[in-house]
């Protein structure tokens, strides 16, 4: 009897959270899939038909704001890894009794919504601001204006997702023994040698986690590109919402969306293979 | 045998561990597929595909009950509301809820291809989408016995329009015209459609999501005669808006809120609608109407009345009541549209001199010499048309 238990307790914990990904993840998932080869328009119904070439037709017309979403995702990525790095470091480090006060700052935008921030960044990169006026000047500002451009959109990208950049880093770098370091150093290694040889690899986790938190959502973002972004700057979620919402052309829409979570996998996938998996999952994975 | 999730430390284990895994995923997938097939078919594929034959509305008795309209923003001043509320009893929701006509019909139509109206008894939309959803068998026909104002009072050249001959089912809220609201202060040169492709106004320019708008504008640009156009001169023009959006010189494709960017300085010129360009200019008198060179659109929104919408004897007791000229002088001093009824000038002149004179609102023939109603597109022309539309506006 006991054994019994004990067997299905494992089944019984999983079972609300399963429960949940079935209903909330799985199915979704198969009528979009089963939508995404349906034919048809919205006045004469859909009808399923196994029509594979709305994959082609959806690619092959929305190409650009394709390609342009995994730009704009990984230039902001970047742009987040550099800023948010000496940052987290900064904090884990030298933070001393601010720390704490330190960390709350970078979460505080947080308490405001996602749109109100964004809609904030409209108004201070408005061509009459002032911010625009100073960057103008010093030549910064090449079509005269920085709303409605790549620039904004990215900027807003990068300021939006930063955090998850920061606290995750900061989570790796916290947990970093400081003796290590000292050691280091005791055997002649240079600040930088200790950096890049002690620090650096063991920071490796919060570095990858916090690149794929930023750029997974990132790529699939669309409340920057409509806010921040112009007629040629808009990214696939652009794309899917106005298919989804304004046009309801459900197949086409759910194809795109597909299409963008197949390429943001294989992505992941790679990247992790690449940046090797130990790093990941941290030092359990390593000390076997 | 341990269970699955005991930590496994040697690898003939870890087969068994990755078995079960596979096993537990395929169930929750057959279950998810039984789920899925208890759904049969799914809502989204069933809907769609109207029926054809049209009903006339039921009006019975003194109107009473609840009233829902379905309205774009800033189409009605504060009091015309109470006011029929106190002249009739009915209680009305009025609610603004029309952005787009593209986007409010996709959100009803769902809807409507069952045979309910969400609730609402009126909705207001532009000339063609009122045409295409009485096509569709979306609407009812209208009893004339109950609105008498509407008979007497519209004015004479939107009766027995093309998209409603008999005047069956279309009653004009609201007409004007779509021309350029332009900063004059900013960009004084702006005076025709073709100078919002001028480099000079890179950046500076928005035009509306409203393909039937920005679209014949653009043809009237090319030279295009609206009233011989083609598809490929659709096409032709959709390809130049292309090209101007991908160089950047359209910052934006907007509906109202081109007002926003106007008002900030952020763009020179839009493409945009009479009413909104007077109502503007109270704010800021630099922001004004200019009629292009080539002319501009005109176009009504109408109130029409779907499928299933409850009580019709209050929604057509709403239409005669905005018919009195009386009523409608007041939604015209606010919202400074062509009004559909006869008489309100003479009202305004009394009550509202400056507003009487505008051409923008009592437009003389001259002043509307070269304007147009949108060319009409048919079945797979349409289609056509509106994906490449979308295309440029989406991507």
């Amino acid at each position: 009897m006991a054994t019994v238990r004990r067997r299905l307790t494992p089944y019984l914990l999983l079972f609300p959270g399963a429960f949940w990904l079935i209903l909330f993840f799985v199915v979704p998932m198969y009528y979009m899939a089963r939508l995404s080869l349906d034919s048809g328009t919205l006045e004469t119904g859909f009808k399923f038909t196994w029509q594979w070439s709305n994959y082609n037709d959806a690619l092959t017309l929305y190409k650009d704001p394709f390609i342009r979403a995994f730009e704009y995702a990984g230039a902001a990525t970047i742009i987040a890894l550099f800023i948010g790095y000496p940052l987290a470091y900064a904090i884990a480090f030298r933070g001393g009794k601010w720390k704490n006060a330190m960390l709350f700052a970078v979460v505080a935008p947080f308490f405001t919504t996602y749109l109100i921030r964004t809609i904030a960044w409209e108004t201070i990169l408005s061509d009459q601001s002032p911010v625009v006026d100073v960057l103008k000047s010093i030549g910064l500002a090449p079509g005269g204006h920085i709303l409605a451009t790549a620039a904004a959109v990215i900027a807003g990208i990068t300021y939006n997702f930063l955090p998850f950049m920061v606290l995750p880093i900061y989570a790796s770098l916290e947990r970093i023994d400081p003796r290590l370091i000292e050691a280091g150093k005791d055997l002649y290694a240079s600040s930088r040698a200790a950096f890049v040889r002690i620090t650096l690899p063991l920071s490796a986790p919060g570095v990858i986690a916090g690149t794929l938190l930023t750029f997974i959502p990132a790529a699939g973002d669309y409340v920057n590109a409509f806010f921040l972004g112009g007629t040629n700057n808009k990214m696939i979620g652009n794309v899917i919402q106005g298919l989804y919402l304004t046009n309801r052309d459900y197949p086409a829409a759910a194809a795109l969306s597909f299409v963008l979570m197949a390429a943001i996998m294989l992505m992941v996938f790679v990247y992790i293979r690449f940046a090797g998996s130990e790093s990941l999952m941290g030092e359990e994975a390593t000390a076997r | 045998m341990r269970n699955a999730w005991g930590r496994t430390d040697g690898t003939g284990r870890a087969s068994t561990r990755g078995l079960k895994l596979v096993v537990v995923a395929a169930l929750a997938l057959a279950a998810s597929l039984a789920i899925a097939a208890c759904g049969g078919g799914g809502g989204i594929e069933e809907s769609g595909g109207g029926n054809t034959s049209v009903q006339t509305v039921t009006v019975s008795g003194k109107p009473s009950g609840d009233l829902t309209i379905s309205n774009w923003p800033l189409y009605i001043d504060k009091q015309t509301v109470p006011d029929f509320e106190k002249a009739t009893g009915v209680q009305v929701k009025y609610i603004e809820d029309v952005n787009d006509n593209q986007e409010f019909f996709s959100k009803i139509q769902p809807l409507l291809a069952k045979g309910e109206s969400g609730g609402r008894s009126i909705v207001v939309v532009t000339d063609w989408m009122a045409q295409k959803m009485y096509q569709l068998g979306y609407l009812q026909n209208l009893d004339k016995s109950a609105i008498p104002n509407v008979e007497k009072n519209e004015v004479p050249t939107l009766q027995h329009r093309p998209i409603d001959p008999k005047d069956q089912y279309a009653v004009p809220w609201q007409s004007g015209m779509t021309g350029l609201i332009v900063r004059t202060d900013l960009a004084p040169d702006i005076k025709s459609v073709c100078d919002l492709f001028n480099p000079k106004y890179k950046g500076k320019v928005d035009m509306l999501t409203e393909m039937r708008d920005t679209v014949p504008l653009v043809m009237k640009c090319q030279g295009v005669d609206l009233n011989k156009a083609t598809e490929q001169d659709w096409l032709n023009a959709i390809d130049k808006l292309k090209q101007a959006a991908d160089s950047g010189q359209i910052r934006r494709f907007t509906g109202n809120d081109y007002a926003r960017d106007l008002t900030s300085g952020d763009v020179d010129a839009v493409i945009g609608w009479s009413g909104d360009a007077i109502q503007l200019q109270q704010d800021n008198p630099d922001i004004q109407f200019v009629m292009p060179k080539e002319g501009c659109m005109l176009w009504s929104d109408n109130m029409v009345i779907p499928v299933g919408a409850p009580n019709p004897t209050a929604a057509e007791a709403w239409m005669n009541y905005v018919y009195d000229p009386k009523n409608q002088a007041q939604i015209t001093d606010y919202n400074y549209y062509f009004s559909p009824v006869s008489g309100v000038k003479q009202i305004l002149q009394k009550q509202d001199p400056p507003a009487a004179k505008s051409d923008l609102i009592f437009p003389t023939k001259e002043f509307t010499a070269k304007c147009d109603a949108a060319p009409e597109l048919t079945g797979e022309e349409e289609q056509k048309v509106t994906a490449a539309f979308n295309a440029v506006v989406n991507g």
